[in-house]
């Protein structure tokens, strides 16, 4: 008995705002969340772009725990989760606590807890060193705190699969669901800037000096970002039986490993197109049946290519005319929060007929021959999205999101 | 279409060695692995005793390849996974022909690599951080080291639900063969010793400061002290085993996983989570607590022990007070992340040679639920393990291992 698995809620924290209406339109116009670093001095960097949520104030973040046990990121993610309840129009405080759990996804968890130790130590203040790395900085504590803020004692989980974490947090919830585990689940990633990924990114030559422009033949590389995405996901009879929106389905999810180089990307996309390929596999879906990709599309020479070549494999032919976007050329590349915040597009291009663009495009790329939605949202009926993912460590994920069964 | 999910392999690396019969044996004889800590500088650590992995030699497994990409957590969980493809007969060449995965638990994953990334860049300044260190920062690069060592092109996920992390790999591990979507899978987990995070327990509370070393149960509770290593099983479907002929060395019969809202500040709720985590396997694996053998705990001195004691005695009535006992940390230390990893290899040695060690250090006493437990050996009445960690806050994950049907 496997039921069929709906979003019916969505929580955001990104760098274009945390209101998803406003999120929206933000998107469908190609307004661009990044700028320069505030969180902490580049000026010994070579660059100085980040996509941080600005203004976000941690007091603001209603909470029954303690507040000096909350890292960023899991402020984020609650926030996210609060956020995404009241979206669905639930009161976590009606919910059978059994029934409903966490899975969230995170690149670094809380980076920040790493830099205060070793700020104190460098200073040589070892007597200062507290208990933060064994207390707030485990990233299991993200889900766990959620989950204990709102009372949910079901499933509850932290897959830390780097940039296709929130495709795995989905896919875990989904299979939660279906099995029986829970009537309800919040899936989604979250992750906080940190001058420890700004260096390591930095250091590695990836970050654009100015803007991200994916599959763009003059493209210069990412943006490091921050956020979080939280999905509302039940059953689709228990959202029919609430009379609840639904934005979309989730039809299945495929996973598979390049085995090739911790921070590269595959070389001819083989790792990428296996898991899309065990998306559609899972679904039930012939690749005729999608009519959106939402890209990795980081922005980086290498992944571009690499993601087109994947996105060519598995499409054939169609892959030219399908449009594929990026939202990281707007957003920046919030990492663990990335690929929950692209699988809530997914379900928003389902619901509202609208395909957002992919900014900043200049240039074709004769490598990249895509239709990557160039600069202007555009109209279109979309039944099946596939949310593509790829972390390092070589680890891909692909989540598939339909139309919501009648 | 549903499969059963069974063991082929399995491999560890532990304070008491690498090969699973010699630590088992070793855990029978009561030996312990807990000693003074060479890995790193420990003045700084009031009790610096700790279940290291001493003379660890990945290249005695790994040959001549180029070690230096992999940190110690990756070498840890890359030697592990060596051992458990041989064992299972795994080739690079049948690793290439047909995907095998890796589902990693973990707690902290990268600690020392990510600590000492961002030292270097806050002394030499950022353009001295190494780039291949940063590869290394994220908190699934083990997994994604020993994949590319290998040649893993299956699912690679990390999993973290605190000291439950490995049990509950195996637990997602064993769901995607079960349910068809995983051909081969290893799935366990892996720790490493850190100075960061062992001073982070003690400044915490966590650790038992002063002689002797902690006895999982004991009471009044004291702490416990720290460990190290990796536990991988090669899983796979029952069906493509027996098609090439194959012989399984053990079963995974159920799974479950409990989580505790209150993340440990109310025993009573603890306890209910674990209990939780145990009925789910045993309807999972339709399986009666009558019909178990024995059980394996992540116990390790702490307090939240006690409320996995209560949740056995709670979920398995009156079979709990006559159950052998074996808490590997009692020999190992508080391995976090490996423990369930560890655990499940121990099991599946325990199931093979129908015998299962005893709490090194343990002395029964007057009122203690688990009244079965004891410091010595004792032999399976039935092939069925059940296996059952808990973190002080919140995840609980059990597992049943079993004699193949």
């Amino acid at each position: 008995m496997s039921s069929r698995v709906v979003v019916s809620g969505i929580g955001l924290v990104t760098s274009l705002g945390c209101d998803v209406e406003a999120f929206w339109d933000a998107l469908l116009a190609g307004r661009c969340g990044t700028g320069p670093v505030r969180s902490f001095d580049t000026s010994a960097y070579p660059v100085h772009v980040g996509g941080e949520v600005a203004d976000f104030d941690p007091a603001s973040v209603p909470t029954r725990l303690d507040r000096a046990t909350l890292g960023r990121t899991t402020l984020f993610a609650l926030s996210a989760a609060r956020r995404a309840l009241a979206d669905a129009g639930l009161d976590p405080q009606r919910l059978d606590p059994l029934r409903a759990g966490v899975a969230m996804g995170t690149t670094s968890g809380e980076p920040r807890e790493v830099e205060r130790f070793n700020d104190r130590f460098v200073a040589g203040d070892l007597a200062g060193l507290g208990p933060e790395l064994a207390t707030a900085y485990p990233c299991a504590g993200i889900p766990a705190r959620v989950a204990a803020d709102l009372g949910f004692a079901g499933p509850n989980l932290m897959v830390p699969n780097a940039c296709a974490a929130g495709n795995f947090a989905a896919a875990h919830a989904m299979d939660a669901l279906r099995r029986g585990e829970a009537d309800l689940m919040l899936a989604g990633g979250a992750d906080s800037f940190s001058r420890i990924t700004y260096t390591g990114f930095a250091r590695l030559g990836a970050i654009a000096p100015e803007r991200c422009q994916p599959f763009d033949r003059n493209r210069r590389g990412m943006i490091p970002a921050e956020g979080a995405a939280v999905l509302v996901l039940e059953t689709a009879e228990s959202a029919r039986r609430r009379g609840a929106r639904i934005y979309a389905e989730l039809l299945g999810f495929g996973a598979s490993c390049d085995a090739h180089h911790i921070t590269a990307s595959s070389p001819d996309g083989e790792g990428p197109a296996r898991a899309m390929r065990a998306a559609l596999v899972h679904a039930g879906l012939a690749p005729e049946r999608v009519d959106y990709v939402s890209a990795h599309g980081t922005g980086t020479p290498t992944n571009d290519r690499c993601e087109a070549m994947a996105i060519a494999r598995v499409f054939g032919d169609r892959a030219g005319r399908l449009p594929v976007s990026s939202a990281k050329s707007m957003l920046g590349h919030a990492m663990g929060a990335a690929s929950a915040i692209e699988a809530a597009i997914c379900a928003l291009a389902i619901h509202t007929g609208r395909i957002p663009p992919t900014a900043h495009f200049e240039t074709p790329d004769p490598e990249c021959p895509l239709d990557c939605v160039p600069n202007e949202a555009r109209e279109a009926r979309v039944e099946v999205a596939m949310n593509n993912a790829c972390g390092f460590g070589g680890t891909n994920a692909s989540l598939l999101l339909g139309r919501a069964p009648a | 279409m549903s499969d059963r999910c069974v063991v082929t392999g399995r491999g560890l690396v532990s304070a008491l060695g690498h090969d699973p019969g010699a630590v088992h044996d070793a855990l029978c004889e009561g030996r312990g692995g807990l000693a003074p800590v060479e890995l790193f500088d420990a003045t700084a650590l009031t009790r610096p005793v700790a279940g290291e992995v001493k003379g660890f030699e990945p290249r005695r497994h790994l040959g001549e390849r180029n070690l230096r990409p992999l940190d110690r957590t990756s070498r840890l969980v890359t030697v592990a996974a060596q051992l458990a493809l041989d064992d299972a007969g795994s080739t690079p060449a049948g690793r290439a022909e047909a995907e095998v995965g890796l589902v990693l638990g973990t707690v902290y994953g990268s600690v020392r690599t990510i600590a000492e990334f961002d030292r270097r860049a806050l002394t030499a300044g950022p353009s001295y951080a190494s780039p291949m260190d940063f590869a290394n920062t994220v908190i699934n690069a083990p997994a994604g080291q020993a994949a590319i060592w290998h040649g893993l092109r299956g699912v690679s996920s990390t999993v973290s639900t605190g000291a439950a992390s490995g049990l509950q790999a195996i637990a997602a591990g064993a769901a995607l063969v079960a349910a068809g979507r995983a051909e081969a899978l290893l799935a366990g987990g892996a720790e490493e010793l850190a100075f960061e995070s062992f001073l982070a327990m003690e400044r915490a509370g966590l650790l038992a400061l002063v002689a002797p070393d902690p006895v999982p149960f004991e009471c009044p509770a004291r702490g416990f002290l720290p460990g190290e290593g990796a536990g991988l099983l090669m899983l796979e479907p029952e069906s493509a085993v027996a098609r090439r002929g194959a012989r399984p060395l053990a079963e995974v019969r159920g799974c479950g996983t409990g989580f505790d809202p209150s993340l440990g500040s109310d025993s009573g709720s603890a306890r209910a989570a674990a209990e939780r985590a145990i009925r789910a396997a045993l309807v999972a694996g339709q399986t009666r607590s009558d019909e178990l053998g024995g059980l394996l705990v992540g116990a390790s001195g702490a307090a939240a022990d006690e409320a996995l004691a209560a949740a056995l005695a709670g979920a398995l009535g009156p079979a709990a007070a006559s159950l052998p006992v074996a808490a590997p940390k009692a020999s190992l230390g508080e391995t976090l992340g490996a423990d369930g990893g560890l655990q499940a290899v121990l099991a599946v040695e325990s199931l093979l040679r129908g015998r299962l060690p005893g709490i090194r250090g343990f002395e029964p006493r007057e009122g203690f639920a688990l009244s079965g437990a004891g410091a010595a050996p004792q032999p399976l009445v039935h092939p069925c393990l059940l296996l059952l960690s808990g973190s002080a806050d919140g995840h609980a994950a059990a597992v049943l291992l079993a004699r193949p049907r």
